[in-house]
């Protein structure tokens, strides 16, 4: 099945010889299959927007790029639906599903870059690679140095130093733990990841480990930005929590904090304006 | 004497997992803790509860279609409440109990279709028609759960995932009282029937010749067992391996009574449980296994033990 569609997406290609030759070369990109919400972002950060065409159906930001064209899922590609736009540079999220998908875009003439990009430093690489692949090298780097320049600065402690813990399943209760984007987040806005001891991006853990590490805030991701606690907030079981009990969530748009961006210093400034605005109450 | 060490072994298991934790409390305040009270109590109940509640579950059901393979999770519930589960993470259906209904809904359901099944070859429920129709009811949920997941946002999904792999971590006071309201019922039927469940496994005709209603034993036995099970889901997940083992470690210690066997698996269950639970807590901490992954690395050496003490006897 997957050769058939291979043998009519290479015969498609045979008919376009101008567009393939096209793709060789130094020559910037300029169709461009973005497959990781956060190669979208960073890619329309570097105006290179107008380059894009095809993204996957969970790059919705910036909101320019939801008029781009679709090709279903970035992590699990559908390498027929990515060569029907005929990009001259695909970008991939790094794993074994996507390195797969690479090497059959390399067959069918289609040059990739698998990028991972997890953490803060990433960001910065990230920019001036895909600066120079676009054709604006100024750009990428002017990206790189504002983060350079976020991770370098001194970090301000909150007055009281909040801690935070990040729960992002609540059935089994799962974690953010150092390793990720979120926990650097938290360290450069002067605050504390209570769960910075455990190193993968995310932990399955025992309610009873979050009771007794007991953050001051418990921080969830949402796409709409309501200021309801979480449904299961009035489950019994998490009223263990004394940040649960006490109704203390920072509710944070998963559409600025949800992946690395360019735009970490305006997250950093939003999760410090959210702690400064909402003092501790005095320990009793 | 068999029961006393069945008995001790359980307040031992009981006393671990109210003991032991990722958190440390010191034993003078252990009984002041919320800890104590609100998290690791309720969750030893429900542990034994759900362990026990399995363990019964399939030492019926084995008797009931008279093949040692079975387990209660066979006839098709864990897909029905699977897709119960994934459904209503991908409908985004919210509130705090969401998830337990929709998996014991989807439970429910592939009970009711595997027993309908089940009548097609007559009222005596063909032990059979059984096990091929949840065989088939089984796979058909997986692939319509499979389909969704691969259509609908993955990091929910993915969670949805992890939790149909069992883990008691919703326990609380509300899931503990819900489940043993519930549970006696079922098992009281199961009780009721172990007298014609002992004939049943002699085989159907000398079971009607004994007296024994075979079309309602069968019935009643399969609709008790399967609501034992579909609860113990609702609350805990999937967890396997608890009711495929213990009944033959309870048949190896009290014989093939139901009379003795359905209590013993009752209990041995909850302590398999209990221990697992306490494992699946303790072992990685702070992070923490899927019970059912616990389950199965301790029941599958212990039953390859059995099965060769068994083949060498």
């Amino acid at each position: 099945m997957r050769r058939c569609a291979q043998l009519l997406v290479l015969l498609a290609l045979a008919c376009r010889p101008a567009e393939r030759g096209a793709s060789t070369g130094a020559a910037p990109a300029r169709r461009i299959v973005s497959l990781a919400p956060s190669l979208t972002e960073l890619l329309f950060a570097l105006g290179a927007g107008p380059q894009v065409v095809g993204r996957t159906a969970y790059c919705l930001y910036p909101p320019a790029a939801r008029a781009v064209p679709s090709v279903g899922d970035g992590l699990n590609p559908s390498v027929e639906a990515i060569a029907a736009r005929h990009p001259d540079l695909v970008l991939l999220y790094r794993s074994p599903q996507t390195e797969t998908a690479a090497r059959q875009l390399d067959a069918l003439g289609i040059p990739t870059m698998l990028l991972k990009d997890d953490r803060m430093e990433d960001v910065a690489r990230t920019a001036r690679l895909l600066g120079r692949a676009t054709g604006r090298a100024a750009a990428g780097d002017s990206i790189a140095r504002v983060i350079d320049s976020l991770l370098a600065a001194p970090v301000l402690p909150t007055p009281t130093r909040a801690r935070i813990a990040f729960v992002v399943w609540d059935a089994p209760p799962i974690v953010i733990g150092s390793g990720s984007y979120l926990d650097e987040l938290v360290a450069m806005a002067g605050a504390e990841n209570v769960f910075h001891d455990l190193h993968t991006p995310s932990a399955t853990v025992s309610l009873e480990t979050i009771a007794s590490r007991d953050p001051d805030w418990i921080a969830i991701l949402r796409d709409s930005l309501n200021a309801q606690p979480p449904a299961w907030a009035g489950r019994r079981e998490w009223r263990t929590v004394r940040a649960v009990r006490e109704g203390r969530f920072l509710i944070l748009p998963a559409e600025l904090f949800g992946q690395p961006s360019p735009r970490a210093p305006e997250a950093v400034a939003f999760l410090e304006n959210l702690l400064n605005h909402s003092p501790l109450p005095a320990p009793q | 004497m068999k029961w006393l060490v069945l008995s001790l072994a359980l307040l031992a298991a009981l006393l671990a997992a109210v003991t032991l934790g990722p958190a440390t409390v010191p034993a003078g305040q252990l009984f002041r803790s919320a800890i104590f009270w609100d998290l690791r109590l309720p969750r030893a109940l429900l542990a034994l509860l759900v362990g026990g509640s399995l363990g019964a579950a399939g030492a019926s059901l084995q008797s009931l279609v008279r093949n040692p393979l079975a387990d209660p999770f066979l006839l098709g519930l864990s897909g029905g409440a699977g897709l119960g589960a994934v459904l209503a993470i991908a409908l985004h259906l919210g509130g705090a109990w969401t998830l337990p209904l929709a998996a014991f809904a989807g439970a429910l359901l592939a009970l009711g279709l595997v027993f309908r099944l089940g009548l097609v070859g007559g009222s005596a429920l063909d032990p059979r028609v059984l096990l091929l129709g949840g065989v088939a009811v089984g796979a058909f949920c997986g692939a319509v759960t499979t389909a969704v997941v691969s259509l609908a946002e993955a990091s929910a999904l993915r969670n949805a995932y992890l939790w149909l792999w069992g883990g008691l971590s919703g326990a609380s006071w509300d899931t503990v009282t819900l489940v043993a309201v519930y549970v006696p019922l079922p098992l009281v039927v199961l009780l009721a029937a172990a007298r014609p469940l002992d004939l049943l496994t002699l085989g159907e005709e000398p079971a009607r010749y004994l007296g024994t209603d075979v079309a309602v034993t069968r019935r009643r036995v399969y609709l008790a067992a399967s609501l034992l099970t579909a609860a113990a889901v609702a609350v805990a997940g999937v967890i396997g391996f608890v009711g495929l083992i213990v009944p033959h470690l309870g048949r190896a210690l009290f014989g093939g009574r139901h009379r003795a066997l359905l209590p013993a698996s009752f209990l041995a269950g909850g302590i398999l449980l209990l221990l697992a639970d306490t494992l699946a807590r303790t072992a990685v901490a702070p992070r923490e296994l899927p019970v059912g992954v616990v389950t199965a690395l301790v029941g599958v050496p212990l039953f390859v033990l059995l099965l060769r003490r068994w083949t060498a006897a």
